[in-house]
């Protein structure tokens, strides 16, 4: 299975909603504490050595999420931890980019995500208690969600309702979000201790999964709120990401500091159903691949990215 | 700065929330000030080109004397596959080593350096590449690798073309020489023959005989250990004090002008083949000299010494070898020594038929997982009536080999070779010899000052456990914890073959603070030596193997820096 070293620590992998062998990788210095980062576009050649980087993007700061756009095939954009947002375009040289640097938020952004709906907007959430709402040709945020008492880890777009987010908290809620309305639409105190993450069920678009500090994974429908329906118990630390498959309703992998990814069916009485333990660090950084059904990365702390098929092992060569 | 901390603090809630009341968190997770490239007491200088660096170090499995896997084994058939290994694993070219140095202490000594010269021969050294041996008891191994990384440093010193001091010949004498056998000495103690010349040296120079550093004696034929104490008790006679120290040699003038690239120290010890012996009669005069006689003590009796005058319990040193005996059989367990041990092939010959069996040795023999209190607590003392030291709880005799390869940093850096370690500094001193326990006690604190450290900056110890009783006081003494101590186990169950001891003491604590990662930086090797004198040397983790995986709980956490206390 490909395997791809980079010079900085793994925090963010992402595949192309364009290109099944493409995917970004989200590193930083120092494990994100102090020192630069950098964005590495990574392509996966069936045939040859596994994983060669196609380009790279130096930061001043450490990149804490990558995500690429839906509008247009080589732009990815770039969550930074001074608090600025970039844009780049892969078809570029480096030194032409980024194309865009968004200053607004006044601590380290924490996660972006594109709009996959309507393609025209991205998401980006910071640990100064915001989650901001962009567009690429405005110079300018669109608008500022400011309810959370704590940093936002995450802010995630409905797959069904363009209008819809959700966004996971340290202050231990997990906030649903329409951008038409002023404020948030509703609020689920889903954990007692911080909500690292969270993702909504590509298939079922009131069902969603947040993961915590707790140590679990919890699964909520919307409609019923308060109680969740299903809480997954495995993970031996904080779960870092969690996200749901776009293949099969049911599959949700997650990573956690436990250095573990795992997979797990809510819908079964013993959820977890498989589990890897490639990693040598904390495993930060999860995605599966919207093209190829089964194909999963993840990327943590140990400087490595890890491209493999659901049920193989991920460290085969 | 600001901002850094502020991540910390925000990853640190991730694993350990504050507001843990209402969850089970173990609090085994804690925060741990990074010790990676911290400078401390240390003043980290950067890699220089003209550090001496350890690039590989190995050993053979040890095993039991007369009765163990080695028992019929040649001991040049002990080195050799140790020697070999060091240049198959760095794909070093053998003409490129500079000098084989093999700590050796019981042998005859022009027959083991023969041997030795044939070890390197069957290891694919080609004939320019000289060997010497070196015996100061049982440090023999360790003060191989130091002279090694001495001569290497001496070519660094000269290439910085600084203004340094070069050795001066201050006093030279020789005795009369006379026919063997029917000459004028041939009735005369070899110590008897010694001793008016370094008696002269002192006499004509006016020296003051306790400012000599170290007495290094050329010797060729007598058995290693007895030479060596003779050697002692020479310059008992001679009117040095109890403090100094002494080792012997062979082909010493040219080693000790010699500058070197690289080197390999060595050590080489097969007690089947040379049990602890004395040749010949004693010399009256040791009467005399009382210190000068208790060099003859056997080791066991001075082990009571040190048990009776420093008040270590026969309790304390039956879980000294419990402890042992579990450690290495834990490491062993879990494949720890795999890295360093170099597998042997060798053969066993029964001795009422003659036959003989191949066998492959590799793992070390003498460990017994299956000790404990009760099982030790039914050996007799063997030294001493009412006595503590048992065969339980002192080293075992053994036989083996170990091999470290020293090179300075700019060539290991040419040839590509990650570092295994840094040797930084090698301390002996001398102690009494009835007491001869006692000298890690002294010589830890010499060789980690002499390094600009403190004892607090050392993380791991591979202090060898002749006797336990010697063990525990120096433990004690030094106020050392125990967890960083023979975290592998330790001679009561690994064994002591005497020369080959430092040498293997090299190859595992570097391994393990290989195994450790960054946080473990700093570790010594250090023995007590027959005759009363101790040896330390401090080690620095190589950092061509570096993931950092350990944390270390520490009390107060706050500082980035040691240096901001």
């Amino acid at each position: 299975m490909p395997m791809f070293k980079a010079p900085f620590n793994g925090y963010s992998v992402k595949f192309s909603p364009f290109y099944e062998s493409r995917l970004a990788v989200a590193t930083a210095q120092n494990f994100g504490i102090l020192g630069n980062g950098r964005i590495h576009v990574l392509e996966l050649s069936p045939g040859g050595p596994g994983v060669t980087e196609s380009i790279a993007f130096d930061t001043a700061d450490a990149v804490y999420d990558v995500c690429w756009s839906e509008s247009h095939e080589s732009v990815l954009i770039a969550a930074i931890g001074d608090g600025s947002v970039k844009i780049y375009d892969t078809a570029l040289p480096p030194p032409s980019n980024p194309i865009r640097s968004f200053q607004e938020h006044a601590r380290e952004v924490h996660s972006v995500d594109y709009n996959p709906t309507r393609r025209d907007s991205f998401l980006t959430a910071s640990w100064d208690d915001t989650v901001k709402l962009w567009a690429m040709d405005r110079p300018a945020s669109i608008r500022t969600f400011k309810e959370h008492a704590y940093c936002v880890y995450q802010a995630v777009w409905n797959p069904k309702h363009g209008d819809v987010f959700a966004s996971a908290s340290g202050d231990c809620t997990l906030r649903i979000w329409d951008v038409r309305e002023p404020g948030s639409t509703m609020i689920i105190p889903a954990h007692d201790l911080e909500i690292l993450s969270c993702d909504w069920n590509k298939y079922d678009d009131c069902v969603l999964a947040t993961s915590s500090v707790d140590k679990t994974i919890k699964v909520w429908d919307v409609r019923s709120y308060r109680a969740p329906l299903a809480v997954l118990n495995g993970h031996g630390y904080a779960v870092r990401k969690v996200k749901f498959s776009p293949h099969r309703r049911n599959l949700i992998a997650s990573c956690s500091y436990d250095m573990t990814v795992c997979l797990w069916d809510y819908t079964v009485e013993d959820a977890l159903v498989g589990r890897y333990d490639h990693h040598t660090e904390f495993a930060v950084g999860i995605d599966m691949s919207v093209v190829v059904e089964g194909l999963m990365a993840s990327t943590g702390w140990d400087e490595l990215v890890y491209v493999w098929q659901q049920g193989m092992d991920p460290r085969a060569s | 700065m600001e901002k850094a901390i502020e991540r910390q603090r925000v990853l640190l809630e991730h694993l350990r929330p504050s507001s843990s009341s209402s969850h089970s968190f173990e609090g085994s997770l804690s925060a741990s000030a990074c010790l990676a490239g911290d400078s401390a007491a240390y003043q980290r200088t950067s890699l220089y080109g003209d550090d001496v660096v350890i690039v590989a170090a190995h050993r053979t499995a040890l095993c039991k004397a007369k009765r163990g896997n080695f028992k019929d084994t040649y001991p040049d058939d002990l080195l050799a596959p140790v020697l070999r290994a060091l240049i198959e694993k760095t794909n070093l070219d053998p003409s490129e080593v500079g000098d084989i140095v093999v700590g050796t202490v019981l042998a005859p000594g022009s027959q083991r350096a023969s041997e030795c010269r044939m070890s390197a021969f069957y290891a694919g050294f080609p004939e320019t590449v000289a060997v010497r041996t070196v015996n100061r008891q049982c440090s023999s191994g360790l003060q191989a690798v130091a002279d090694v990384a001495a001569a290497i440093k001496e070519e660094g010193i000269k290439t910085l073309k600084k203004p340094w001091k070069p050795l001066q010949q201050k006093s030279a004498h020789r005795t009369a020489l006379c026919k063997a056998k029917r000459g004028n000495f041939k009735d005369t103690y070899p110590d008897d023959l010694l001793a008016p010349v370094l008696r002269a040296l002192i006499e004509k120079t006016n020296l003051d005989p306790s400012e000599v550093g170290d007495i290094v004696v050329g010797t060729v034929l007598a058995p290693g250990s007895q030479r060596a104490s003779e050697c002692r008790m020479s310059a008992f006679y001679a009117g040095f004090p109890g403090m100094f120290l002494i080792y012997t040699a062979m082909r010493i003038f040219v080693s000790l002008t010699m500058v070197l690239d690289s080197g390999i120290g060595a050590g080489l010890e097969s007690m089947t083949t040379n049990p602890m012996a004395w040749e010949g009669s004693v010399n009256p005069a040791v009467k005399k000299f009382e210190q000068a006689q208790n060099c003859l003590l056997p080791m066991g009796v001075t082990s009571e010494n040190v048990a009776h005058r420093f008040g270590v319990s026969r309790q304390e040193q039956d879980q000294a070898a419990v402890d042992s005996h579990r450690k290495a059989a834990a490491a062993t367990a879990a494949g720890k020594f795999k890295d360093e041990i170099i597998p042997v092939k060798t053969k066993l010959v029964d001795p009422k038929t003659g036959d003989e069996t191949p066998i492959t040795v590799s793992v070390d023999d003498g460990i017994r997982a299956s000790t404990t209190l009760a099982t030790l607590g039914k050996l007799k003392p063997v030294f001493k009536k009412d006595g503590t030291t048992t065969a339980g709880n002192s080293s075992q005799v053994s036989d083996g080999a170990g091999a470290v390869l020293l090179m300075r940093r700019s060539v290991a850096t040419r040839k590509g070779l990650p570092v295994l370690g840094v040797f930084r500094t090698f301390a002996a001193v001398g102690v009494d010899p009835a007491i001869m326990g006692v000298g890690p006690a002294v010589a830890i604190p010499a060789a980690v000052k002499a390094a600009g450290l403190e004892l607090d900056d050392i993380d791991l110890f591979e202090i060898n456990e002749a006797f336990a009783s010697q063990f525990v006081y120096c433990r004690n003494k030094l106020g050392l914890d125990a967890e960083k101590i023979n975290v592998n186990g330790g001679a009561m169950a690994i064994g002591h073959p005497l020369g080959a001891t430092g040498a293997r003491c090299v190859a595992t604590l570097l391994h393990e603070m290989k195994r450790r990662g960054k946080d473990c930086r700093f570790g010594v090797v250090s023995m007590c030596i027959g005759t009363g004198m101790g040896a330390a040397a401090v080690f620095e983790r190589g950092d061509g193997v570096d993931e950092l995986r350990n944390a270390r709980k520490v009390e107060a956490q706050g500082y980035l820096s040691k240096d901001a206390r």
